[in-house]
């Protein structure tokens, strides 16, 4: 049987709007599938676990309060997740965690909050906080070489400046700036996006390219995932599209 | 330009009255334009002023608190419906100001919404502020958690009043802190009851002190983040308890407080805990004990709240859940129950709901027990049903029919017990439908 194994760091802390839910989905379309999904959780001052170990690192979004309290911890990790990152291992983030990967965070009032520096866009929250991006987005992404709708919800303040590879292109909604006409960052091993949700409730797509790149690290042959009833979520899917893009 | 003000108001309510219809919100908006957003202002209180507010429980408490002065033959001036923000409140006024803005009552006993108690209450003199808790509510509404928290707490730095506090709540406990000079703070908590536990058992916000930052370590908890907790850096959470509810038996449902045993009609500990919040205004104002007796064992809800119907034969029990706890709640009591039953969930994202549905992944499904088919409806009704879907409930036993009335044909459609799930914008409707079924095929409100 085909095991994968996740890290989801801070689940603990940053689990704001529903993005524990993805955890759940992620166990619930591989057991689907028999393949073995284990996540193991980490938060601060657990002991640090051998990051390269897992082929999926999950990073949810929080309150600011929150944000601050896990960016020293995280920088303690900054060796290890780099590693993993570099050694393959997928890293999936939301919102908070998105930010945090990057350069740097800037919040509110002008406070600086160092990033880990993985990938090299930065964000920068306005001055005012009532200036935020909040509502249903859908974002045109590819992946596998098909192109996916992908619905979800964003709710951020930070502007994401920098970003080189988006992760969508926005069809409705903000995006990484207010009225942007791109969302997230992706690359091969990366999804980090504002979408909650959460965002693999309505996008079995996502979920499938995650749950595929990792079963297939180090594969010898090509595995190609069994199809699911996905019914419920096609037609969730639909009734915002058909909302928000005619 | 005051007087002027104030007439044009109350020009705007006799208008409103004449067309029957609610001058709930719109004189006060009105009057909010014209006086540059200090509309609260302009009315001159001179008797006590009691507010409530917190996510869950204010529409409960603000009446039970009511009926303790009106059965004392107070009289009161109360927002009812729940108009509680600072416009609502204001309409409120003007109906019953006189023309120089004076409101003459013995008591105003006020539900207030939390992001509006500092605004309202910086214009108008504040007796008791009692606060019940803070839940993830419409998180894009209301902003996180944190900055509504900071909000009120900026507001307790100055008041000297009365402050009742959930004591077993880390998030409303801290408010405490805020003015040391305060020697008019009161804690309300409630021991053990018999569905307790030793580790959280649903989604929660504030596991750390909001002192020093440790993790706050919890001798039980009752439900989401709400039980016996301390600091054991700094020992925040150590104080006496003004009032405590213990021997809490929901079977029966009884409990004791200040060492007087009550009887209330509702068996969840939310009730135990507003009712404990009531027995302390009541302590506080020295209310005859008949009388908090009779408002404590007499309460019970209407409106969508533990509302019961009959679809026919079969019985049915309405919950409101607008967020994560409440919803959490209405599963707990729906598992404590014997038997097979169905749920109906109905779920919105109205403006009122906040657009964002992503609270109901914080609840937790898979402690579903005996529940035989789920239905699900809503403006949001897939949402729901993947979400319940993913907990693991077999989706060949959903059925998702997001008109109302076909929902509740198809949730009547077999024999057995019923509960009916709504968020905020849904309950109304809902009840509507629940009503539609019961004149259509026999059975009526309970």
């Amino acid at each position: 049987m085909k095991s994968i194994k996740i890290l989801h760091m801070y689940a603990d802390m940053l689990d704001l709007y529903g993005d524990g839910g993805n955890m759940e989905i992620m166990k619930y379309r591989c057991a689907k599938r028999g393949i073995e999904c284990q996540v193991d959780s980490y938060s601060i001052n657990s002991p640090k676990p051998d990051f390269s170990s897992y082929d999926l690192i999950y990073i949810g979004g929080g309150a600011d309060l929150e944000q601050q309290h896990i960016s020293e911890d995280l920088m303690k990790c900054r060796e290890g997740i780099m590693k993993a990152y570099k050694s393959g291992t997928f890293q999936f983030l939301i919102c908070g965690g998105y930010q945090l990967m990057g350069k740097f965070y800037r919040d509110a009032d002008g406070n600086e909050i160092k990033g880990l520096g993985l990938f090299d866009y930065h964000t920068v929250a306005p001055s005012s906080r009532k200036l935020r991006c909040i509502g249903n987005i859908v974002i045109r992404a590819e992946l596998d070489g098909k192109s996916v709708d992908i619905v979800g919800f964003e709710n951020h303040g930070g502007q994401t400046k920098g970003v080189k590879t988006p992760f969508g292109k926005v069809l409705c909604g903000n995006g990484n700036c207010a009225s942007s006409e791109f969302e997230g960052y992706f690359e091969k091993n990366v999804i980090a996006t504002y979408l909650h949700g959460p965002c693999l409730s309505k996008n079995p797509e996502v979920s499938d390219y995650m749950i595929s790149y990792c079963v297939n690290r180090g594969a010898s042959e090509k595995i190609t995932l069994q199809p699911l009833d996905d019914k419920l979520e096609n037609d969730c899917r639909k009734v915002m599209l058909d909302r928000l893009l005619k | 330009m005051k007087r002027l003000q104030i007439l044009i108001g109350k020009i705007i309510v006799k208008l409103l009255r004449l067309m029957h219809r609610n001058a709930g919100n719109l004189p006060g908006i009105v009057l909010w334009h014209l006086s540059r957003h200090k509309a609260v202002s302009m009315f001159k209180v001179d008797c006590p002023i009691i507010a409530i507010t917190g996510t869950n429980g204010k529409t409960s408490v603000t009446n039970c608190i009511a009926q303790l002065f009106e059965k004392s033959g107070k009289k009161l001036i109360i927002n009812r419906e729940g108009n509680n923000l600072d416009t609502g409140i204001c309409s409120l006024l003007l109906r019953h100001c006189d023309m120089k803005g004076r409101v003459k009552a013995d008591l105003l006993v006020l539900e207030t919404d939390e992001s509006h108690v500092p605004v309202v209450y910086s214009q108008l003199k504040l007796d008791t502020l009692v606060v019940l808790n803070f839940f993830r509510d419409q998180l894009d509404r209301n902003g996180e958690m944190e900055t509504l928290i900071q909000k009120i707490n900026g507001f307790c730095k100055t008041f000297e009043g009365n402050l009742i506090l959930n004591g077993n709540d880390p998030n409303t406990a801290r408010l405490g802190k805020a003015n040391p000079k305060n020697k008019n703070v009161k804690y309300f908590t409630a021991e053990r009851y018999q569905f307790a536990t030793d580790t959280i058992f649903e989604a929660s916000e504030g596991r750390f002190c909001p002192f020093c930052g440790e993790t706050l370590t919890y001798d039980y908890y009752q439900y989401s983040h709400i039980g016996k907790f301390r600091c054991p850096k700094c020992g925040f959470g150590d104080y006496t308890p003004y009032i405590t509810a213990s021997s809490i038996d929901l079977e029966k449902p009884v409990f004791t407080a200040d060492g007087h045993a009550y009887s209330p009609r509702l068996n969840s500990i939310y009730n135990v805990y507003n009712m404990t919040a009531v027995a302390a205004v009541a302590k506080l104002y020295n209310i005859d004990q008949k009388i908090t007796d009779e408002v404590i064992s007499k309460y019970t809800v209407k409106n969508g709240r533990m509302e019961n119907f009959m679809l026919g034969d079969r019985k049915a029990t309405l919950n409101l859940a607008k967020n994560p706890v409440g919803a959490n709640m209405t599963l707990r009591v729906m598992n404590e129950m014997n038997g097979e039953k169905e749920l109906l969930f109905v779920l919105n994202d109205n403006v009122a709901d906040g657009l964002d549905v992503s609270w109901i992944w914080d609840i937790n499904f898979s402690i579903f027990e005996r529940v035989t088919r789920v239905v699900t409806s809503g403006t949001r009704a897939y949402d729901i049903a993947v979400r319940i879907k993913c907990s693991g409930y077999d989706p060949a036993k959903i059925v998702v029919k997001p008109d109302l009335d076909e929902a509740v044909e198809e949730l009547a459609r077999t024999e057995g017990r019923k509960f009916v799930i709504a968020n905020y914008t849904a309950v109304q409707p809902t009840r509507s439908a629940l009503k539609r079924y019961s004149e259509k095929h026999g059975g009526g409100s309970k």
